[in-house]
């Protein structure tokens, strides 16, 4: 027997080629099977990124990048002395941070209390009609809610008035922007965010409620000793990943939310990109904002990341 | 990963021929509708030599401009062009709303075909800098060799130069077409003469609030519907019976932009009066030119004050929801001043620019001039603007009446109108036939108006500030604007406005523009 076994390796011995080619060939498939993504990630993600160097160029799209001129940090020191940059710049952290105090923490709560729910065919009806709302585009939110709070007939003010209160201008008023704009991302997307909660709570281990349950736990103790840990490293990687998206805030729903009054709370770095750079063809100033943008939003990934591993939990890489 | 793929391939194929049979049935196109727009490429390169072993070979054109209307246009006006001027045609078309972003990145990537529209004047100045690099030619020199091309009028081509030379073709567009649409039978009802100045315009509109024009026992009507347009909407309309100067105004022999005049305050302040009654949709500064629309044709609102000639697109929906609805045009309002005023446009709305990418030499050009010398003949003309005899429209003494079907034009007709150089005097197209008598009055009305009207110092000047921040500078004033009317900041907070537009470029391109007026 012994010697069967030795026999083959013994046969292998004058290799090739290095480990690396050896494993490649041992593995080719698995490297067949990654290729599509890897040449998906090379092509479209980091290939563009080349022209990022447009954003320390004055670029002409007629001379193309090679023919137009270096001028170095200009248009970074033109978008930091912009007047209205730091207002924009608190507007759009400021957004953030109403993201992730009021919208974050609502698909956990709402994956929880469907998780709880008995009956299943109601679960699965409930979850249907949360999740809907997702698919419909900002536009026909932002109209429907104008429709709804306008102040010319809108349902909302004339249910106001009939309790004899002041009539609110909720569209043109800076103080009701963030709650509007807020009320309408929960509204949108809340259900939706409940899939991947609820995906990491069906994979909860039964035997642990059971065992909870004969040690005489009660509804919330389990909620709170078995399934939230449980779907405690879903919950920080999907914090994390928030935080890496720290500066989108959606610019199509805050561009249309946008007016004349509001716009001292509602211009946010994305809209400022399209009226300022965009639309006047200004490519250069654009890339770079939206250079700035990234790079803070790396920041913002990678302190949460440290920050996770710091308390003990696993991060996203 | 492949299976994933495959699907999403299979799911695009299927998705992709569905809308495109979806569109040619609903256009009661031609059945090559979807074959030919499908197949846009090559015709740019292929011009040139394509034209060459006999004239008789039709030449090949590649157009862009921006769509109006929700479809794509079926092939049945472009057909009917091609045949009448030895052409191949390829329209490319692109939603109006995103127009910009799709000119500049495809100027970007050199992609621009050999007939390129702008949308407006806005987009015009932006595209100044790209004009000034030699990337369009200038066909000034060429045009006398056009005898239709020739007949332009001159003083509107004057307006659209770059440095003194001319680079583009022009859409004519009558200079003022703003006035008021009102509901007349609520005027009638509640006894009230047709207004002849301001105050009476306002008195109207809060009339239309306060007295119940339509006699239902509810207070359920406004006077004025306007939208977040300080411009297009009613704002600038009312600014110019102040006698407003129309965007800069001479001051001390000196210009000075429109928003430093004492009559846009009082402007802003016949705004704000409107507003603080009650008499117009208080939030105007969020309102979309659909719900604005919306306001006036539901039978909500009395007044609208804008371009005239959508009058004939709101009675439409208007009789739809009331029945005994009567509308009415109105202009040659007086100011206080007791003169009436009107603000014009500087005679285009759009222009055609031909690039340089797309056309090698001067032969390719003069041939795709000649095209448009071609459009500038009566039939053409008629066609590309009316429509087809019988189909679209019929002639009734000596004027072109459009079918009662709007839903056809609006189909296959009104996507090609907007893109017809020159005006009526020019091209020799036929003059419209109305029925509806606010129309006809409307008609007379922008007439009249151009004895009135003031027009832009400036449009013809430039200022190279102006290019590059002008835009985005304009938004301080059109914001302190809006927050004068609706009483959030008082003169003096809108002085700090004007202040804080000098102090980040408005002063020079005051002086810009004032360099290059005296000369």
């Amino acid at each position: 027997m012994r010697e069967v076994i030795v026999h083959p390796e013994q046969v292998q011995a004058p290799r090739t080629g290095s480990g690396i080619t050896r494993r490649l060939r041992r593995n080719i498939w698995l490297y067949v099977m990654v290729l599509p993504g890897l040449l998906y990630f090379l092509i479209f993600k980091y290939a563009p990124m080349f022209g990022l160097i447009i954003a320390f160029q004055d670029f002409k799209p007629f001379k193309g990048i090679k023919g137009s001129e270096w001028v170095g940090f200009e248009h970074f020191n033109r978008l930091f002395t912009e007047p209205d940059f730091l207002n924009i710049l608190s507007n759009t952290l400021i957004l953030f941070g109403f993201n992730l105090l009021f919208y974050f923490p609502i698909p956990i709560v709402l994956a929880l209390m469907l998780n709880e729910l008995r009956m299943n065919s109601f679960k699965r009806l409930f979850q249907t009609l949360i999740y809907l709302p997702h698919f419909m585009s900002w536009v026909i939110i932002v109209s429907i809610s104008y429709v709804m709070l306008t102040m010319d007939g809108g349902i909302v003010n004339a249910v106001l008035e009939q309790f004899g209160l002041e009539k609110i201008n909720f569209l043109l008023s800076p103080e009701w922007f963030r709650p509007t704009y807020i009320l309408q991302v929960i509204w949108r997307e809340a259900g939706w965010g409940t899939i991947i909660y609820l995906a990491a709570m069906a994979a909860i281990d039964p035997q642990l409620y059971e065992a909870a349950r004969m040690d005489g736990a009660g509804r919330v103790q389990q909620i709170w000793h078995i399934t939230l840990p449980a779907i405690r490293s879903v919950i920080i990687v999907l914090l994390i990943l928030k935080i890496g998206d720290v500066l989108e805030l959606g610019f199509e729903h805050v561009y249309l939310l946008l007016n004349a009054m509001n716009r001292d709370v509602a211009e946010i770095i994305d809209t400022y990109v399209y009226t300022a750079g965009l639309k006047q063809g200004k490519f250069s100033y654009s890339t770079a904002i939206g250079l700035f943008k990234s790079v803070i939003g790396l920041v913002m990934v990678i302190s949460a990341n440290k920050l996770s591993k710091k308390f003990g939990s696993e991060g996203i890489y | 990963m492949n299976k994933k793929g495959f699907a999403f391939l299979l799911g695009t194929v299927m998705s992709l021929s569905m809308v495109l049979t979806a569109c040619s049935s609903n256009n009661n196109s031609p059945a090559n509708n979807g074959g030919n727009q499908a197949t846009p490429t090559t015709s740019t390169e292929a011009s040139p030599e394509a034209s060459e072993p006999a004239a008789e070979e039709p030449t090949e054109i590649t157009i862009m401009l921006p769509l109006n209307v929700a479809q794509t246009p079926p092939d049945t006006i472009k057909n009917e062009i091609e045949k009448l001027t030895n052409t191949k045609l390829t329209y490319q078309f692109f939603p109006a709303d995103t127009y910009e972003d799709k000119l500049n990145t495809t100027l970007a990537t050199g992609g621009l075909p050999q007939v390129t529209y702008l949308k407006n004047q806005a987009t015009f100045v932006q595209m100044k800098g790209a004009i000034r690099d030699g990337q369009f030619w200038e066909i000034g020199p060429l045009l006398s060799e056009f005898p239709n091309l020739n007949k332009l009028k001159p003083l509107i081509l004057n307006n659209t130069k770059v440095d003194g030379k001319l680079y583009s073709l022009y859409i004519g567009r009558p200079l003022a077409r703003q006035g008021i649409i009102y509901r007349k039978d609520w005027a009638d009802s509640l006894g009230l003469k047709t207004p002849e100045t301001v105050d009476e315009v306002i008195a109207m509109a809060k009339a239309f609030t306060e007295q119940d024009p339509d006699g239902d026992k509810k207070a359920n009507t406004i006077g004025l519907a306007d939208r977040n347009d300080l411009v297009y909407g009613a704002f600038k309309t009312i600014a110019s019976w102040y006698a407003t100067p129309n965007n800069w105004g001479e001051k001390d022999g000196k210009l000075e932009p429109d928003f430093t005049f004492p009559q846009y305050t009082a402007a802003m302040d016949a705004m704000k009066q409107i507003r603080d009654a009650g008499a117009m949709n208080k939030d105007f500064a969020a309102t979309s030119k659909t719900d604005q629309i919306s306001l006036f044709t539901s039978g909500k609102a009395g007044l609208y004050i804008g371009s005239m000639s959508d009058i004939d697109s709101l009675n439409k929906d208007l009789i739809k929801n009331v029945p005994t609805a009567v509308v009415d045009t109105l202009a040659l309002i007086k100011g206080p001043n007791g003169e009436q005023a009107t603000w014009a446009i500087p005679g285009y709305n759009n222009v055609v620019l031909f690039p340089k990418s797309a056309i090698k030499d001067e032969e390719a050009l003069k041939k795709v001039l000649a095209f448009y010398d071609k459009l500038m003949t009566p039939e053409v003309a008629n066609t590309m603007f009316w429509g087809i005899e019988g189909t679209h429209y019929t002639v009734e003494e000596g004027k072109a009446k459009v079918t009662e079907d709007g839903d056809l034009i609006e189909r296959e007709v009104k996507g090609f109108k907007d893109s017809l150089i020159g005006e009526a005097e020019t091209n020799g197209m036929y003059e419209g036939f109305y029925t509806l008598p606010g129309r006809i009055n409307a008609e007379a009305f922008t007439k009249e108006n151009e004895k009135i009207a003031i027009m832009d110092p400036t449009a013809a000047l430039d200022s190279p500030t102006y290019t590059e921040k002008g835009v985005e500078l304009q938004t301080l004033i059109t914001d302190a604007t809006y927050k004068y009317i609706y009483g959030e900041i008082d003169k003096v907070g809108f002085d700090k406005a004007v202040e804080e537009w000098k102090k980040r470029g408005g002063d020079k391109i005051i002086e810009e523009f004032n360099a290059v007026y005296k000369k």
